[in-house]
């Protein structure tokens, strides 16, 4: 066993975990955040995408001792006090979600684009999901939805800045 | 050398499982006492909507929103059998099934409204937002509440396909029904020097009898043609000895973001007599034309007829090869 401390959706955990444990198994069975899905298990279909200190990463392949230390987005840890977050409303919007089995990985990929690059063109919007396969949809909704996710991220802010204005 | 082509392909699909077979759908609709809608059928929503659309249907015979209905599917111990989620049937056969439950049970309501209200016959009786009411006389009205508050409501209904199998001699007969029809056009970029072959546009038009759900639809011809594509391009199971031998995704190639283009959807309406308010399954049509459109379209661009699937780099290579050896002889 190895203790690790680690902050997860923005809670700190501190756990002993066994050496061989992935970081997949750690989320889904030890944490019991079943959001993040397990497709192929070899770094291939990107449906098992988590945000790991803002990068993303196929928690299937990292292992849960070297997730010391770090700061981890899950699909639960996206939504804000109960409001679903842009990106999510955004697929539901477009309706970019068909059997959902690639949707978590598919948000969290898209976060980590858009908080890079606010105003990604389609072509970015394709590079940044390219690691997550989706056998549904053939991506053009998807594509559509994270277009309209970073309208609504800009929307978002501008709302902001003009109520604080009005302060 | 990057060379461009056009083509295009079209295909008619007989929906159903055809050919004589049984195609059953069975639904159940009930109205509990506390005035709540309920739809029973065992078919199986994969992602391709059903769920939403026979709350569509429903909603539409009873006149209430999609969200008032309380649908339960999948549960075989709840769920009478509606078949699989196979053959493009359950827009088709499960929902005529629901819409016929949905009439019957709406034809109850009336019948009993026409008790409670006292009146000669069920002519001329509307339903809309959970009442029953004469609509030459909108003050005679009953709340679906108030009529089944001794007892629940519940009608099952069946729908089953007609078809007729084919005469194994003459090859007559009516085999499928409905049929649905497409047409796919691309155009692709071919590498001369990889092989690659990239599809940069893609143009879809699909006839659904009546479009429950349009946006619904689009989502299936997006996917089907992804999954044409990949078909035709890159998926290649790798059968030796009857042992798959691509069996991952790191050697099971198909289609990422970067490989599907931007499509250009058209909904043809076309209301088939026998169809849910004119509606037609399109699951697996969507996926057909896809490859042919790519190979046509790949002939057009270097003059080549690929008769094998998938057209991968190494086959464009070798048969660009081939096709100047034998221009040189």
């Amino acid at each position: 066993m190895i203790s690790i401390s680690l902050t997860v959706n923005k809670q700190v955990y501190q756990v002993e975990v066994e050496e061989d444990l992935r970081l997949i198994d750690f989320i889904r069975d030890k944490l019991m955040l079943t959001g993040t899905k397990e497709g192929c298990g070899e770094g291939e279909c990107g449906a098992c995408t988590i945000i790991m200190d803002g990068k993303t990463v196929n928690s299937c392949l990292v292992m849960a001792f070297q997730a010391h230390g770090s700061r981890i987005t899950t699909i639960e840890g996206v939504a804000k006090d109960g409001a679903l977050h842009p990106i999510q409303q955004a697929f539901l919007d477009v309706g970019a979600v068909q059997c959902g089995f690639c949707t978590p990985g598919m948000v969290l990929s898209a976060k980590a684009l858009l908080d890079e690059n606010e105003v990604p063109n389609r072509h970015q919007i394709r590079e940044g999901i390219s690691g997550n396969l989706c056998r549904c949809t053939g991506y053009n909704k998807i594509v559509d939805a994270i277009e309209l996710a970073s309208s609504y991220i800009k929307e978002g802010q501008q709302d902001e800045t003009s109520s604080s204005g009005r302060q | 050398m990057k060379k461009r082509g056009r083509g295009i392909a079209a295909a008619y699909y007989g929906t159903g499982y055809g050919n004589g077979f049984p195609d059953v759908s069975r639904a159940r609709a009930e109205i509990s006492k506390d005035g709540n809608i309920f739809i029973y059928i065992g078919a199986t929503e994969v992602g391709q909507g059903a769920k939403t659309i026979f709350c569509q249907i429903t909603a539409e015979i009873l006149g209430v929103e999609t969200q008032d209905i309380h649908f339960v599917c999948e549960d075989t111990s709840q769920t009478p059998d509606a078949g699989t989620a196979a053959a493009s049937r359950q827009t088709y056969n499960s929902g005529n099934a629901v819409k016929k439950a949905a009439e019957s049970l709406s034809q109850r309501l009336m019948e009993q409204a026409q008790n409670h209200l006292q009146l000669n016959s069920v002519h001329g009786l509307k339903l809309e937002n959970h009442w029953v009411y004469l609509e030459d006389f909108p003050k005679k009205r009953v709340h679906f509440k108030e009529l089944v508050k001794e007892d629940t409501l519940i009608v099952e209904e069946t729908f089953t396909a007609q078809t007729v199998k084919m005469d194994e001699e003459t090859g007559e007969g009516a085999p499928y029904w409905p049929y649905t029809f497409c047409c796919y056009g691309v155009e692709v970029e071919v590498d001369t020097e990889t092989g690659e072959i990239h599809v940069i546009h893609g143009v879809c038009a699909q006839d659904v009898g009546k479009a429950i759900n349009p946006e619904l639809i689009e989502g299936q011809i997006e996917g089907g043609f992804a999954m044409g594509l990949g078909y035709g391009l890159m998926e290649n199971i790798g059968l030796s000895k009857g042992e798959i031998k691509h069996n991952r995704f790191a050697n099971y190639l198909i289609p990422t973001a970067l490989d599907v283009p931007e499509l250009e959807k058209i909904i043809v309406e076309d209301p088939s007599s026998t169809g849910p308010f004119g509606a037609k399954g399109i699951g697996e049509p969507v996926m057909i034309p896809a490859a042919p459109a790519i190979l046509n379209a790949i002939y057009d661009a270097i003059g080549i007829r690929f008769y094998e699937i998938p057209v991968t780099p190494e086959r464009v290579l070798v048969a660009i090869k081939d096709a100047q050896k034998e221009g040189k002889e």
